[in-house]
């Protein structure tokens, strides 16, 4: 579970946001006003943002802040966003980058 | 147990970082371009101090006075979107 | 054209822009993250005298100023390329590109992780990405985790998701491997976790820090070191146990553990499993010096700075003409330290483009990066000073 995190002892409370709802891998969902994809997502209980291109394994965050790459999804069409450094829209369309089909290893087989 | 991924970028491991870099004796920058580590999405920022310390580990003199980092940055450090290249957009 | 582009706005190249400006530069800040304030934002932690350093209000501090001299900050901008073409500077962004007189790079830093099996699983982060989540973002990395390796950064932030209510089951070893290196090595950990006690004054103060004078009493401590770990903040710091696997499916579901001797060596590994649903991993930082390296820097490689660092002197010249650095890029320091080096940078890049009456101004500024250093609650390595001194001292920019 990812909760949020609303009162806290010393820092100031969360300005509970505005709510905007957007798309992930076609399924409607809510965030707040000011939450990255990735945030936007982990609210949602979703923290698989794409599958390995080679080897299928899932990826979440792991720097979240810009430097590994891990993140990386598609957003309104344009591939390879950073989940961790882009605000959530309203409307924004996000898919998540799938194992790409290896024709020409192993053979030629193709699947997860 | 699982594999220890060094690269996460490329999924390369551990052991076929230690063996490349045993059978061949190789430099760093060798030993990333034999197994592809460090040569991923992002551009080596998380495993490139790993894939040298992996290729320094048999030698006893470690040469820092190179004045140089092992493995060379290349631009663009950061993916470039299509349309970019150009002129200067901005003053 | 810009007198000076300033790359990061964190809290270097914030007081870069500030002083800066304040002596008549028209400087601009491009910085990749979507709100400026660089890795300041998350910080939280608690000085000796009981107050409270607080990253936002820090960052609003130096916002406040930025604002006031009317200094413009593109965030969401990130430099892929920095080149001189016909003695100009240009700044290449995927928002277009900027031409100036001179450029400060003040990229801070990036975490250098220490893998183990089953750390790519979703769920597994490292322990910067969790101090973000739960200080500036306010969403927890997950109801009950584990930190991995013990140092003074995972140290503090430990602290701080558990004031955000998230259960810290334990702090733990990364396993002993060739990549893992001291951290994995329970005399190391504990010596260097000593010089941090005053983080957490009542409980390490007392039990460890009066024995650890030299090398046997050091032993001493180990060996007395409670087996199953003693609590930190009602944290479980376990010197004894490593990680040896994250285990999971889809994400996270729980860590194998292992007991460990006192030289991190695994005995006939008798293991058990806890149940997590995430995991951070602190390996230490190092300078983010990707730009210096493509713009023609030197570099020399520091330890006690967290690797390698774009040769510079004191007053945050590089080498190449026109091009600084300030900030954790020079090497790994709190943010009141790299405060310090960016007005230092911000006037001696005044000075350099004509600024008068400014020389005080910059010696001033270097006393303060003296003392700032010298106190530093944070401080990330015993011996940052001794290795300023002596790059300062030989190492010639001119
Ligand atoms: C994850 C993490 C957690 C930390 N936590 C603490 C802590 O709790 N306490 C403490 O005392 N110190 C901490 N530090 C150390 C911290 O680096 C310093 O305290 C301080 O923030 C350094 O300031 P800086 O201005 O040099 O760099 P930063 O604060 O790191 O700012 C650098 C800025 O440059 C930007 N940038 C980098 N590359 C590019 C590019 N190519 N294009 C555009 N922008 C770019 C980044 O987005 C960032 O905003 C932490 C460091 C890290 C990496
Ligand atoms: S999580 Fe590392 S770049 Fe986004």
């Amino acid at each position: 579970m990812n909760k949020r995190i609303y009162t806290h002892p010393i820092l100031e409370n969360l300005s509970t946001n505005e709510e905007i709802s957007f798309s992930f891998n076609s399924e409607t969902l809510s965030a707040y006003k000011g939450d990255t994809i990735a945030t936007a997502l982990l609210a949602n209980q979703i923290r698989t943002l794409r599958y390995h291109e080679e080897s299928g394994s899932p990826r979440g965050i792991y720097c979240n802040i810009g430097h590994c790459f891990e993140c990386r999804v598609t957003v309104n069409d344009y591939p390879g966003i950073r989940a961790c450094l882009t605000l959530v829209e309203e409307d924004m369309v996000i898919t998540s980058g799938k194992k790409l089909p290896q024709p020409l290893k192993h053979g030629g087989e193709e699947n997860a | 147990m699982s594999t220890l991924i060094v690269c996460r970028c490329e999924e390369v491991s551990l052991e076929t970082l230690q063996k490349t870099a045993y059978q061949y004796h190789c430099s760093s920058r060798e030993l990333k371009l034999r197994t592809r580590a460090g040569m991923g999405v992002c551009g080596g920022r998380s495993c490139r101090m790993m894939i040298e310390q992996i290729a320094t580990a048999g030698d006893n003199e470690k040469n820092y006075e190179t004045e140089t980092i092992p493995l060379k940055y290349q631009p663009p450090i950061r993916p470039v979107p299509f349309g970019v290249w150009g002129g200067l957009s901005d003053e | 054209m810009l007198d000076a582009m300033i790359i990061g706005a964190g809290p270097a190249g914030l007081s870069a822009a500030i002083s800066a400006a304040q002596h008549g530069l028209h400087v601009e800040i491009v910085d990749e993250y979507y709100q400026p304030g660089g890795r300041l934002l998350g910080q939280l932690h608690q000085e000796p005298d009981g107050e409270w350093w607080n990253g936002i209000e820090e960052t609003e501090k130096l916002l406040e100023q930025i604002e006031s001299l009317h200094i413009t900050i593109h965030c969401s901008t990130s430099v892929y390329d920095l080149q001189k073409v016909n003695k100009k500077w240009v700044t290449y962004t995927d928002q277009g590109n900027w031409e100036s007189q001179a450029v400060l790079i003040a990229t801070g830093a990036t975490e250098s992780p220490t893998p183990i099996p089953g750390w790519t699983l979703p769920g597994v982060m490292s322990i910067g990405a969790a101090q973000v989540l739960t200080n500036v973002q306010r969403i927890q990395p997950g109801e009950r985790g584990v930190v991995i390796g013990v140092n003074v950064l995972s140290f503090a932030i430990a602290r701080e998701l558990q004031l955000a209510g998230v259960d810290v089951a334990g702090m733990l070893l990364p396993p002993p491997h060739l990549l893992s290196k001291s951290e994995g090595v329970p005399q190391e950990v504990l010596s260097s976790l000593l010089r941090f006690s005053h983080l957490a004054p009542s409980v390490l103060m007392h039990r460890g820090a009066p024995f650890v004078k030299g090398r046997l009493a050091k032993n001493l401590v180990t060996a007395f070191y409670p087996e199953k770990g003693m609590g930190v903040w009602g944290i479980p710091l376990q010197l004894r146990r490593t990680a040896l696997e994250i285990k999971g499916k889809n994400q996270v579901e729980g860590i194998r553990v292992a007991k460990v001797n006192r030289k991190g060596e695994l005995r006939n590994a008798i293991t058990h499993d806890i149940d997590v649903d995430f995991v951070c991993i602190a390996g230490g930082l190092s300078p983010l010096a990707e730009l210096a390296a493509i713009a023609g820097c030197k570099f020399i490689h520091e330890d006690a700075l967290g690797g390698y660092v774009p040769v510079h002197n004191e007053k945050m010249e590089t080498a190449v003409s026109g091009l600084y650095v300030a900030g954790n890029i020079t090497g790994i320091e709190s943010a009141k330290v790299a405060i310090s080096q960016g007005t230092i940078a911000g006037l001696v890049i005044a000075k350099s483009l004509g600024a008068r009456m400014i020389n005080g101004k910059i010696n001033e500024a270097l006393q303060e990066v003296e003392s700032r250093r010298a106190a530093a609650t944070i401080q990330f390595h015993p011996h940052v000073i001794s290795s300023r001194e002596s790059l300062y001292k030989t190492k010639k920019t001119q």
